[in-house]
């Protein structure tokens, strides 16, 4: 069973490699600047010099996204296993599913009654 | 099928090296048929037909001095570009691309990695990849970056429910996470693009947000946001990050031929078979750039509401109503 992984583990290495050396390349043959300047360190404002740093603050709604992702997301993981098996299981399989769906579409509709789905400006 | 490790090692140089072939020569394909397209030449003056412009682009990007913006937390925002590059690539490695052959009287399989949740490891990769974005704009510390990042995992995390979603039918039909059984699955009954066409669509809508391609570009929208989360990376970070952002497109479509359309088969797969995979892999990047010429980009608050409002149920009864015809039949 496990060495089935053992591929996945060298070609991971590989693909480690690559993008390790390339920063590392790009350490060692990348210019040198010839002088140095505060300006140049300066965070990109499209040419407007940088005011006071403040706390930024977001919308409501990136939240919201983050804990609605949670929770489509863990019923995906529980969908995986039993989509594999549904054939075995036949309409116990269907019906347990059409279950979890139905629980899912009551928090579904409450969610989109209550706005979440809104994106809020 | 017992290899010695030593051809997996070479399967893999092989297999990674192509992938990097075909995301370099991707850019200067996106370059030339867009421009084509705008009625323009596009790139052409770096070999013939510009065939050497993704060499010129790599020497370019390597020699860009090593920059550091003054307030950016410096180990971070180095690492971000490498976690995302190193999870795109590492992704493909579940793609079945032939049939296995005899070669010097060696078996050599038709896949890198052949897992029983190999489905489930693509996506898991992918949503590690989501890291390098988020950790790549907040490290820089700056207020393009940190919007863009915001963006962008917003959109990811949206857009990958319904992706996952949308191929549940395909499992469902296969039985099985492997993509190696459900390539042997496309060949005994039918290829899955046609019972799963709603399938299809959505997976490959949400696909086209998931790698930040138009029109979902909004991550990046250069009129709002300059470059979104890598406004303030240049050099060879910022070319790690486009290359993790190409490769994972590729790697898409690979998936998309895989479950789709009916992975390496085709006339003569027993010989042909990685040519096919390849040719339907180039038939669908070219529908990625057509679109990208084509659409006009969306505004975030219709993005988000057409990922959760239309996409998601689209997904949930399509794989609903596979399980209840995979049951009755």
């Amino acid at each position: 069973m496990l060495d089935r992984w053992l591929p996945f583990l060298i070609y991971g290495l590989f693909a480690l490699a690559i993008p390790v050396s390339m920063i590392v390349m790009s350490f060692v043959l990348a210019t040198r600047p010839t002088r140095r300047s505060r300006a140049r360190g300066l965070p990109f404002e499209s040419g407007v010099s940088q005011g006071p740093l403040e706390q930024q603050r977001f919308t409501i709604s990136f939240y919201l996204t983050a804990m609605l992702f949670i929770v489509f997301d863990i019923e995906i993981v529980f969908l995986y296993p039993l989509a594999v098996v549904l054939e075995q299981l036949a309409w116990f399989g269907f019906l347990e599913l059409l279950f979890f769906i139905a629980i899912l579409a009551v928090a579904y509709v409450y969610v989109w009654r209550k706005g979440a789905l809104e994106w809020r400006r | 099928m017992n290899e010695p490790w030593w051809i997996d090692g070479i399967k893999s140089v092989v297999i990674v090296n192509l992938v990097l072939l075909t995301f370099a020569y991707m850019t200067l394909v996106e370059r030339k048929v867009m421009a084509r397209m705008q009625l323009r030449y596009g790139p052409n003056r770096a070999g013939p037909f510009g065939l050497l412009q993704p060499m010129a682009d790599l020497v370019k990007l390597i020699r860009k001095e090593s920059f550091f913006p003054a307030n950016a937390v410096d180990t971070l925002y180095i690492a971000a570009p490498v976690v995302s590059a190193v999870t795109a690539l590492t992704a493909f490695a579940v793609i079945p691309f032939g049939p296995g052959w005899e070669i010097f009287g060696y078996d050599v399989s038709g896949y890198v990695v052949n897992v029983p949740i190999a489905l489930i490891l693509l996506f898991a990769l992918g949503s590690l990849g989501i890291y390098g974005f988020i950790i790549g704009g907040w490290a820089s510390e700056s207020k393009y970056s940190l919007l863009g990042s915001m963006r962008t995992c917003a959109q990811l995390v949206s857009y990958e429910v319904s992706l996952a979603l949308s191929v549940l039918g395909v499992v469902i039909m296969s039985g099985s996470l492997s993509l190696v059984d459900i390539v042997d699955k496309q060949n005994e009954t039918m290829w899955f693009f046609v019972p799963q066409f709603v399938g299809l669509i959505t997976f490959f809508i949400a696909g086209i947000a998931e790698t930040n391609r138009a029109p979902f570009d909004l991550p990046e929208a250069e009129q709002e946001l300059v470059a979104g989360y890598h406004t303030e990376y240049s050099g060879m970070r910022f070319g790690l990050f486009q290359m993790a952002e190409y490769i994972n497109m590729i790697t898409l479509s690979a998936l998309c031929v895989t479950l789709f359309f009916g992975g390496w088969h085709g006339w003569n797969d027993d010989v042909l078979g990685p040519l096919w995979f390849i040719l339907k892999l180039l038939i669908i990047l070219f529908v990625f750039i057509w679109m990208r010429a084509t659409l006009p980009r969306l505004r975030y608050d219709q993005l988000m509401a057409f990922g959760w409002k239309i996409l998601l149920p689209a997904a949930t009864l399509n794989a609903l109503l596979t399980a209840l015809l995979v049951v009755a039949l």
